[in-house]
């Protein structure tokens, strides 16, 4: 029996400010005479989204800005309502949506526990039992009776977390909070939260942007994309459907920057008419597995004479960090090249980078002196598919951009005699 | 509490009402608690300003009445007068912050879920608060010029839930409007301090009394002025307040009826407005 069950929710939202008092005049004016009129448009904050939770699961939801998820929490909080479907949820929610939200500066800490506890719904016995503990997991001992106007963001947080999780709901929504205070108390909350998910039981729903966290901490993730749930089920996967999702992003925006960033360098004898990157069967695409064999094909209009031209090929990440770079001397030798169009094509056998979204430089240089005669970055971007790769586990910053290639063996050793057997065992 | 389920679903409003009430009066007091104390923490004289303003009200009128002179029975005027603007001031400041309660509390309606009659109400308790301190004043003033509350007096809690429900059926409709439209929340104090000539603040019910119903003042229409004048619960009720405390006579019925009336067809209508536009103030606040 599922505790929470969202039926074919769709919320919309009226865009723009509230009309004027003439624009409301004209609009019903022109709805009485049944001209059109120009009214505020819809905007589906979430469309036609399904999905149950059953008792004790941990339900991540991600998704990037904008995608419904906090109007989501909002509608299980029943803070606010759909537009139509039905949200039904079976027990006591306590919401930990941007913790905090009912504290008075004017008020001591003392004060604000008391006043958020009720606020939250604890009844004034629970919260009189409870206060030692809340206080000292905030570890506000020494402060509980001074406003809090006069504490630091960061002590606040911590009250606000340390009330928050002291609710006895069935049900905890909790929104991006676990980012509160120093790396320490990040910890201790992290902790909790497990504590309150492990060893209590209780349902969860949390929303984070912290992939890391969600595929660690839930037993299932929901992928929302404009409104629409696009993925649903285990955390590893449905985070892998989001980081290439984040990737293909990137890439949109790159493709559509391609022209206005990066530098380019030119002597004018030189230019590219164009690129692009072709798979085995010699189709254009700008994504492809890792570990593809991939073919770089650069059309070059070259307008003067070059003698043992020397050609180079070079991928960085978006961000300009050269990772590595093929030049064709020694391999390709061209003697002079005269003015026209020649097609220069690159293979890649096994493309070593980990997923992720790459772009290309190009160069071209003359033989003997290596002066530069034509030179440009972030000339074509693309993206790294991985299905197979954690990349949760494994992302850029953490864990590199190259997949090594190598064997792994794992033997039992032998034991030739007692006494190393002996050590072993102690 | 944090109840998913919808706290207005089938049944009649007032009952609904009376359980959200009931259910959630933990909140409204520690909410009117906290509105009081924060009014109060940083100012020196603290709940003193509260009786400020009748007092000052008071003594204005005193002044104003050495001119143009207004008969105020066998009572003194600065009694009668108090007691009326004690009544009169609890109604005009719980309707004006209850009327902004809503908004007022945007961060708490954007994140949690409570029955968000609970603002209104609360705005209403924490003047409830003020009038005692205002009545204890006035209970000086009956003292000084030897003014005993006889057995009538009893009606006063009775007479001070009215004004709760009068301070209400603004509130209601008021503090919901006002999500959508913050003209309300300006507009009304306007309309509150002209609603003060309308009711017998300043001068005692009985001079329209007599004016309109013995001296028939205005001809044929005088009745149905009268009629009109009653419409405004006010008028009866601040009346009955100054009988029960000051003259030792029981509330004046008929003068109360055509604003009871009124009042109890407003309230209703008033609350079903704004559990109806309850379910959007997240969205639109």
């Amino acid at each position: 029996m599922p505790i929470v069950e969202v039926d074919h929710v769709t919320k919309e939202f009226q865009l723009g400010q509230l009309v004027s008092l003439k624009q409301s005049v004209v609009n019903g004016l022109n709805r009485l005479v049944g001209r059109p009129f120009e009214g505020r448009k819809p905007f589906k904050a979430l469309d036609d989204v399904t999905f149950s939770v059953e008792g004790g699961e941990v339900l991540g939801i991600i998704g990037h800005n904008g995608a419904g998820k906090s109007t989501l929490l909002k509608l299980l909080a029943g803070v606010s309502t759909s537009s139509s479907g039905r949200v039904s949820v079976i027990g006591k929610v306590a919401p930990l949506i941007e913790v905090g939200a009912g504290m008075v500066p004017d008020l001591t800490g003392r004060e604000n526990v008391h006043l958020n506890c009720t606020i939250l719904g604890i009844p004034k016995k629970e919260i009189a039992r409870k206060f030692d503990h809340i206080v000292s997991f905030a570890e506000l001992e020494e402060f509980i009776d001074t406003p809090i106007k006069h504490y630091s963001s960061g002590m606040k947080v911590k009250l606000g977390f340390a009330i928050a999780t002291s609710v006895d709901a069935e049900i905890l929504i909790v929104d991006e909070v676990l980012a509160v205070g120093d790396l320490a108390f990040q910890r201790k909350c992290f902790d909790r939260m497990e504590d309150l998910i492990k060893r209590q039981g209780r349902t969860v729903l949390l929303v984070s942007h912290n992939i890391r966290q969600v595929e660690r901490l839930c037993s299932r993730v929901l992928l929302l994309d404009h409104g629409k749930v696009i993925n649903d089920g285990a955390p590893t996967d449905v985070c892998n459907v989001f980081y290439e999702l984040s990737d293909k992003r990137i890439l949109d925006t790159k493709l559509s920057a391609a022209t206005t960033s990066g530098r380019t360098l030119t002597s004018g004898n030189a230019e590219i008419e164009y690129v692009v990157m072709l798979d085995k069967r010699g189709n254009s695409l700008t994504a492809f597995e890792y570990l593809d064999d991939v073919e770089i094909r650069v059309g070059y209009r070259i307008l003067a004479d070059l003698p043992d031209p020397i050609f180079s090929i070079g991928v960085h990440t978006t961000d300009f960090l050269y990772l590595a770079t093929s030049q064709s001397i020694g391999s390709l030798s061209t003697g002079t090249l005269l003015p026209g169009h020649y097609v220069l094509s690159y293979t890649i056998h096994r493309f070593p980078f980990l997923p992720g979204v790459y772009s290309l430089r190009l160069g071209v240089a003359l033989g003997g002196s290596f002066q530069a005669v034509f030179y440009s970055e972030n000339v074509l971007s693309f993206q790294v598919l991985g299905k197979q790769i954690n990349r949760a586990v494994q992302s850029h910053y953490r864990e590199g951009f190259v997949g090594l290639d190598g064997e792994w063996e794992l033997t039992a050793r032998e034991l030739t005699d007692a006494s190393s057997r002996a050590a072993i065992a102690t | 509490m944090l109840y998913q389920e919808s706290s207005f679903g089938n049944g009649f409003p007032v009952f609904n009402f009376i359980k959200n009430v009931a259910d959630n009066r933990e909140l409204i007091a520690t909410l009117a608690w906290k509105n009081i104390t924060v009014r109060y923490k940083q100012a020196y004289l603290g709940l003193v300003w509260s009786v400020l303003k009748p007092l000052m009200l008071m003594c204005i009128f005193v002044v104003l009445r050495s001119f143009i002179g207004i008969n105020s029975g066998n009572v003194p005027y600065p009694v009668l007068t108090l007691a009326a603007l004690s009544i009169w001031t609890f109604f005009q400041e719980s309707a004006a912050d209850g009327v902004t309660s809503v908004v007022g509390n945007a961060s708490l309606i954007r994140k949690i879920y409570f029955p968000r009659e609970v603002f209104p109400l609360t705005s209403v308790s924490t003047k409830l608060v003020e009038l005692g301190i205002n009545f204890a004043v006035l209970a000086c003033f009956m003292a000084w010029y030897g003014i005993l509350p006889g057995i009538y007096a009893l009606w006063v809690p009775v007479l001070v839930f009215y004004t709760v429900m009068l301070s209400l059926t603004i509130a209601f409709a008021g503090s919901a409007l006002n999500v959508y439209y913050r003209d309300v929340s300006t507009a009304l104090p306007v309309l509150l301090s002209l609603m003060m000539y309308l009711s017998p603040v300043i001068y005692p019910l009985q001079l329209v009394k007599n004016k309109l119903l013995i001296e028939q003042a205005a001809g044929a229409w005088s009745g149905k002025l009268y009629f009109l004048y009653t419409l405004n619960p006010l008028a009866g009720l601040i009346d009955s307040v100054q009988n029960v405390m000051l003259r030792h006579q029981p509330p004046d019925f008929e003068a109360m009826l055509p604003g009871f009336c009124f009042t109890l067809v407003l309230l209703p209508l008033s609350y079903l407005y704004f559990k109806r536009a309850e379910a959007h103030f997240a969205d639109v606040i």
